[in-house]
């Protein structure tokens, strides 16, 4: 043994001062220096560690986030329950607006070709009769409307106003049976009167079987009978038969207004000098 | 015997982690629970010299590396508690709560002192402010929680000598 066993302790406590002391004096003279080898090799052995204590404590904070979460979910479900009812409706609403201006759309550019003023106005009550067929808009004489002036729809011709209060109107369509409209089919410049028949559509009548009509033919106004102005659309020919007895042709037309889905018509008014 | 070699450094740099790490975290960085001084203190009265004298050695230099202060300070103030640790130890009956207490805090103290002292010479930055504020909350920490850790470590110490601990000195 180098030192008796009684100067091990204070050796021992000499040597570890003076390598702490050196450390210090190192560090002292190099502040700016790298970090030293052991210092690199505790930081190196450190970092599992630190991320394992990382990791560990970011589940931690997570896992208290996600119940912190959970305390509020069933006030934030029914909050967003209620606001997502709201916004649907609102998406209803706004749907809705956005459908009326296209059928609107579709109305005004068919009036744009005739020399009139129109009235917008809304489909307020239908009739349900299987042969009377006529609804109730929400304009009447206050608006300058009166009993004849001619109804569009978005598709086409709808009828025309029969009865006429200050702030309603009746419009036969032209479907009812009481309904006759002068007409005539595109293709073949050939005249007739279209009839309505109640739920089944329209006919055509006094088209003689010497014309050729076919399915498809578009059926339009002929401007005669001083209502409906000349060239808008009644309706396409659905069916013809030539083998009924007598002089003409039966005629079956599909109306091209869809009439259970009518919303909004326009009234066609004449200008003061006299046609519509 | 070779893996309590292996063994301890390795606990002791976890020891110097969780202390910098988790419980900065859990006291918000305002507290700093020394637990690894606690230990050196505690080896110091109990424990073998030459193993535990190079250990606190290590300690402290964990603790250098991972508080990122100057190098060899913490290692210094550790060697230089463990063995006043050791003289104090063979002077007084070193299992009565209140010197444990007492000493623990006197300790803490001088590891107070040394950090500002150092720091004066080195940087020359004036921390005398610190004592009060950091270092005088720290030592009544350490002081009042030493009593506990004793007898933790001597928990794990029974559990890792197979229920046969070192005598105390």
């Amino acid at each position: 043994m180098m030192f008796p066993k009684k100067y091990w302790t204070i050796t021992l406590a000499s040597l570890l001062i003076m390598a702490a002391l050196i450390m210090i004096s190192y560090h002292a003279a190099k502040q700016d220096s790298d970090t030293g080898f052991f210092r690199r090799l505790v930081l190196e052995a450190a970092w599992p560690l630190e991320s394992l204590k990382n990791r560990s404590l970011k589940v931690l904070r997570e896992s208290w986030g996600r119940y912190l979460f959970l305390i509020g979910l069933e006030a934030e479900n029914r909050r967003l329950r209620k606001e997502n009812h709201l916004l649907e409706n609102q998406l209803v609403q706004y749907r809705e607006g956005y459908l009326n201006a296209l059928r609107l759309r579709v109305i005004l550019k068919l009036q744009e070709q005739f020399d009139t003023t129109q009235v917008i106005a809304e489909v307020i009550d239908r009739e349900q009769s299987p042969v009377f067929k006529s609804i109730l808009i929400d304009k009447g004489t206050a608006h300058g409307l009166k009993v004849g002036l001619p109804v569009l729809g978005d598709q086409g011709i709808a009828g025309r106003i029969t009865e006429c209060s200050w702030h309603i109107s009746r419009i036969m369509l032209i479907v009812d049976v009481n309904s006759n409209v002068s007409v005539l089919l595109q293709r073949s410049r050939t005249h007739g009167v279209l009839q309505g028949t109640g739920a089944a559509g329209c006919r055509l009548k006094y088209v003689p079987k010497t014309e050729e009509v076919k399915v498809g033919d578009a059926v339009i106004s002929s401007g005669m009978g001083g209502i409906f102005p000349k060239g808008i659309i009644l309706g396409v020919v659905a069916a013809v038969d030539r083998k009924e007895g007598g002089f003409f042709q039966r005629i079956d037309v599909q109306p091209s207004v869809d009439f259970g889905k009518l919303e909004e018509v326009a009234v066609l008014i004449p200008r003061k000098d006299g046609k519509p | 015997m070779i893996y309590a070699h292996l063994f301890l450094p390795l606990a002791g740099l976890l020891l110097v982690i969780f202390q910098t790490s988790v419980l900065n975290i859990i006291f918000m960085g305002r507290l700093n629970v020394e637990i690894s001084l606690i230990l050196v203190i505690y080896a110091g009265f109990r424990m073998n010299v030459l193993r535990w004298a190079l250990l606190s050695f290590l300690l402290g230099f964990f603790l250098d590396c991972a508080t990122g202060s100057i190098s060899g300070l913490f290692t210094l103030i550790y060697v230089c508690i463990f063995f006043i640790s050791v003289l104090v130890s063979m002077r007084v009956y070193a299992e009565q709560i209140s010197l444990i207490i007492g000493f623990s805090f006197l300790c803490s103290i001088f590891e107070g002192l040394m950090i500002v002292l150092f720091f004066k010479i080195i940087y020359d930055i004036n921390m005398l402010g610190s004592i009060v504020q950091v270092f005088l909350p720290q030592a009544l920490v350490v002081s009042v929680l030493s009593p506990l850790f004793f007898k933790l470590f001597h928990f794990f110490e029974v559990s890792f000598h197979d229920g046969n601990p070192q005598p105390a000195k």
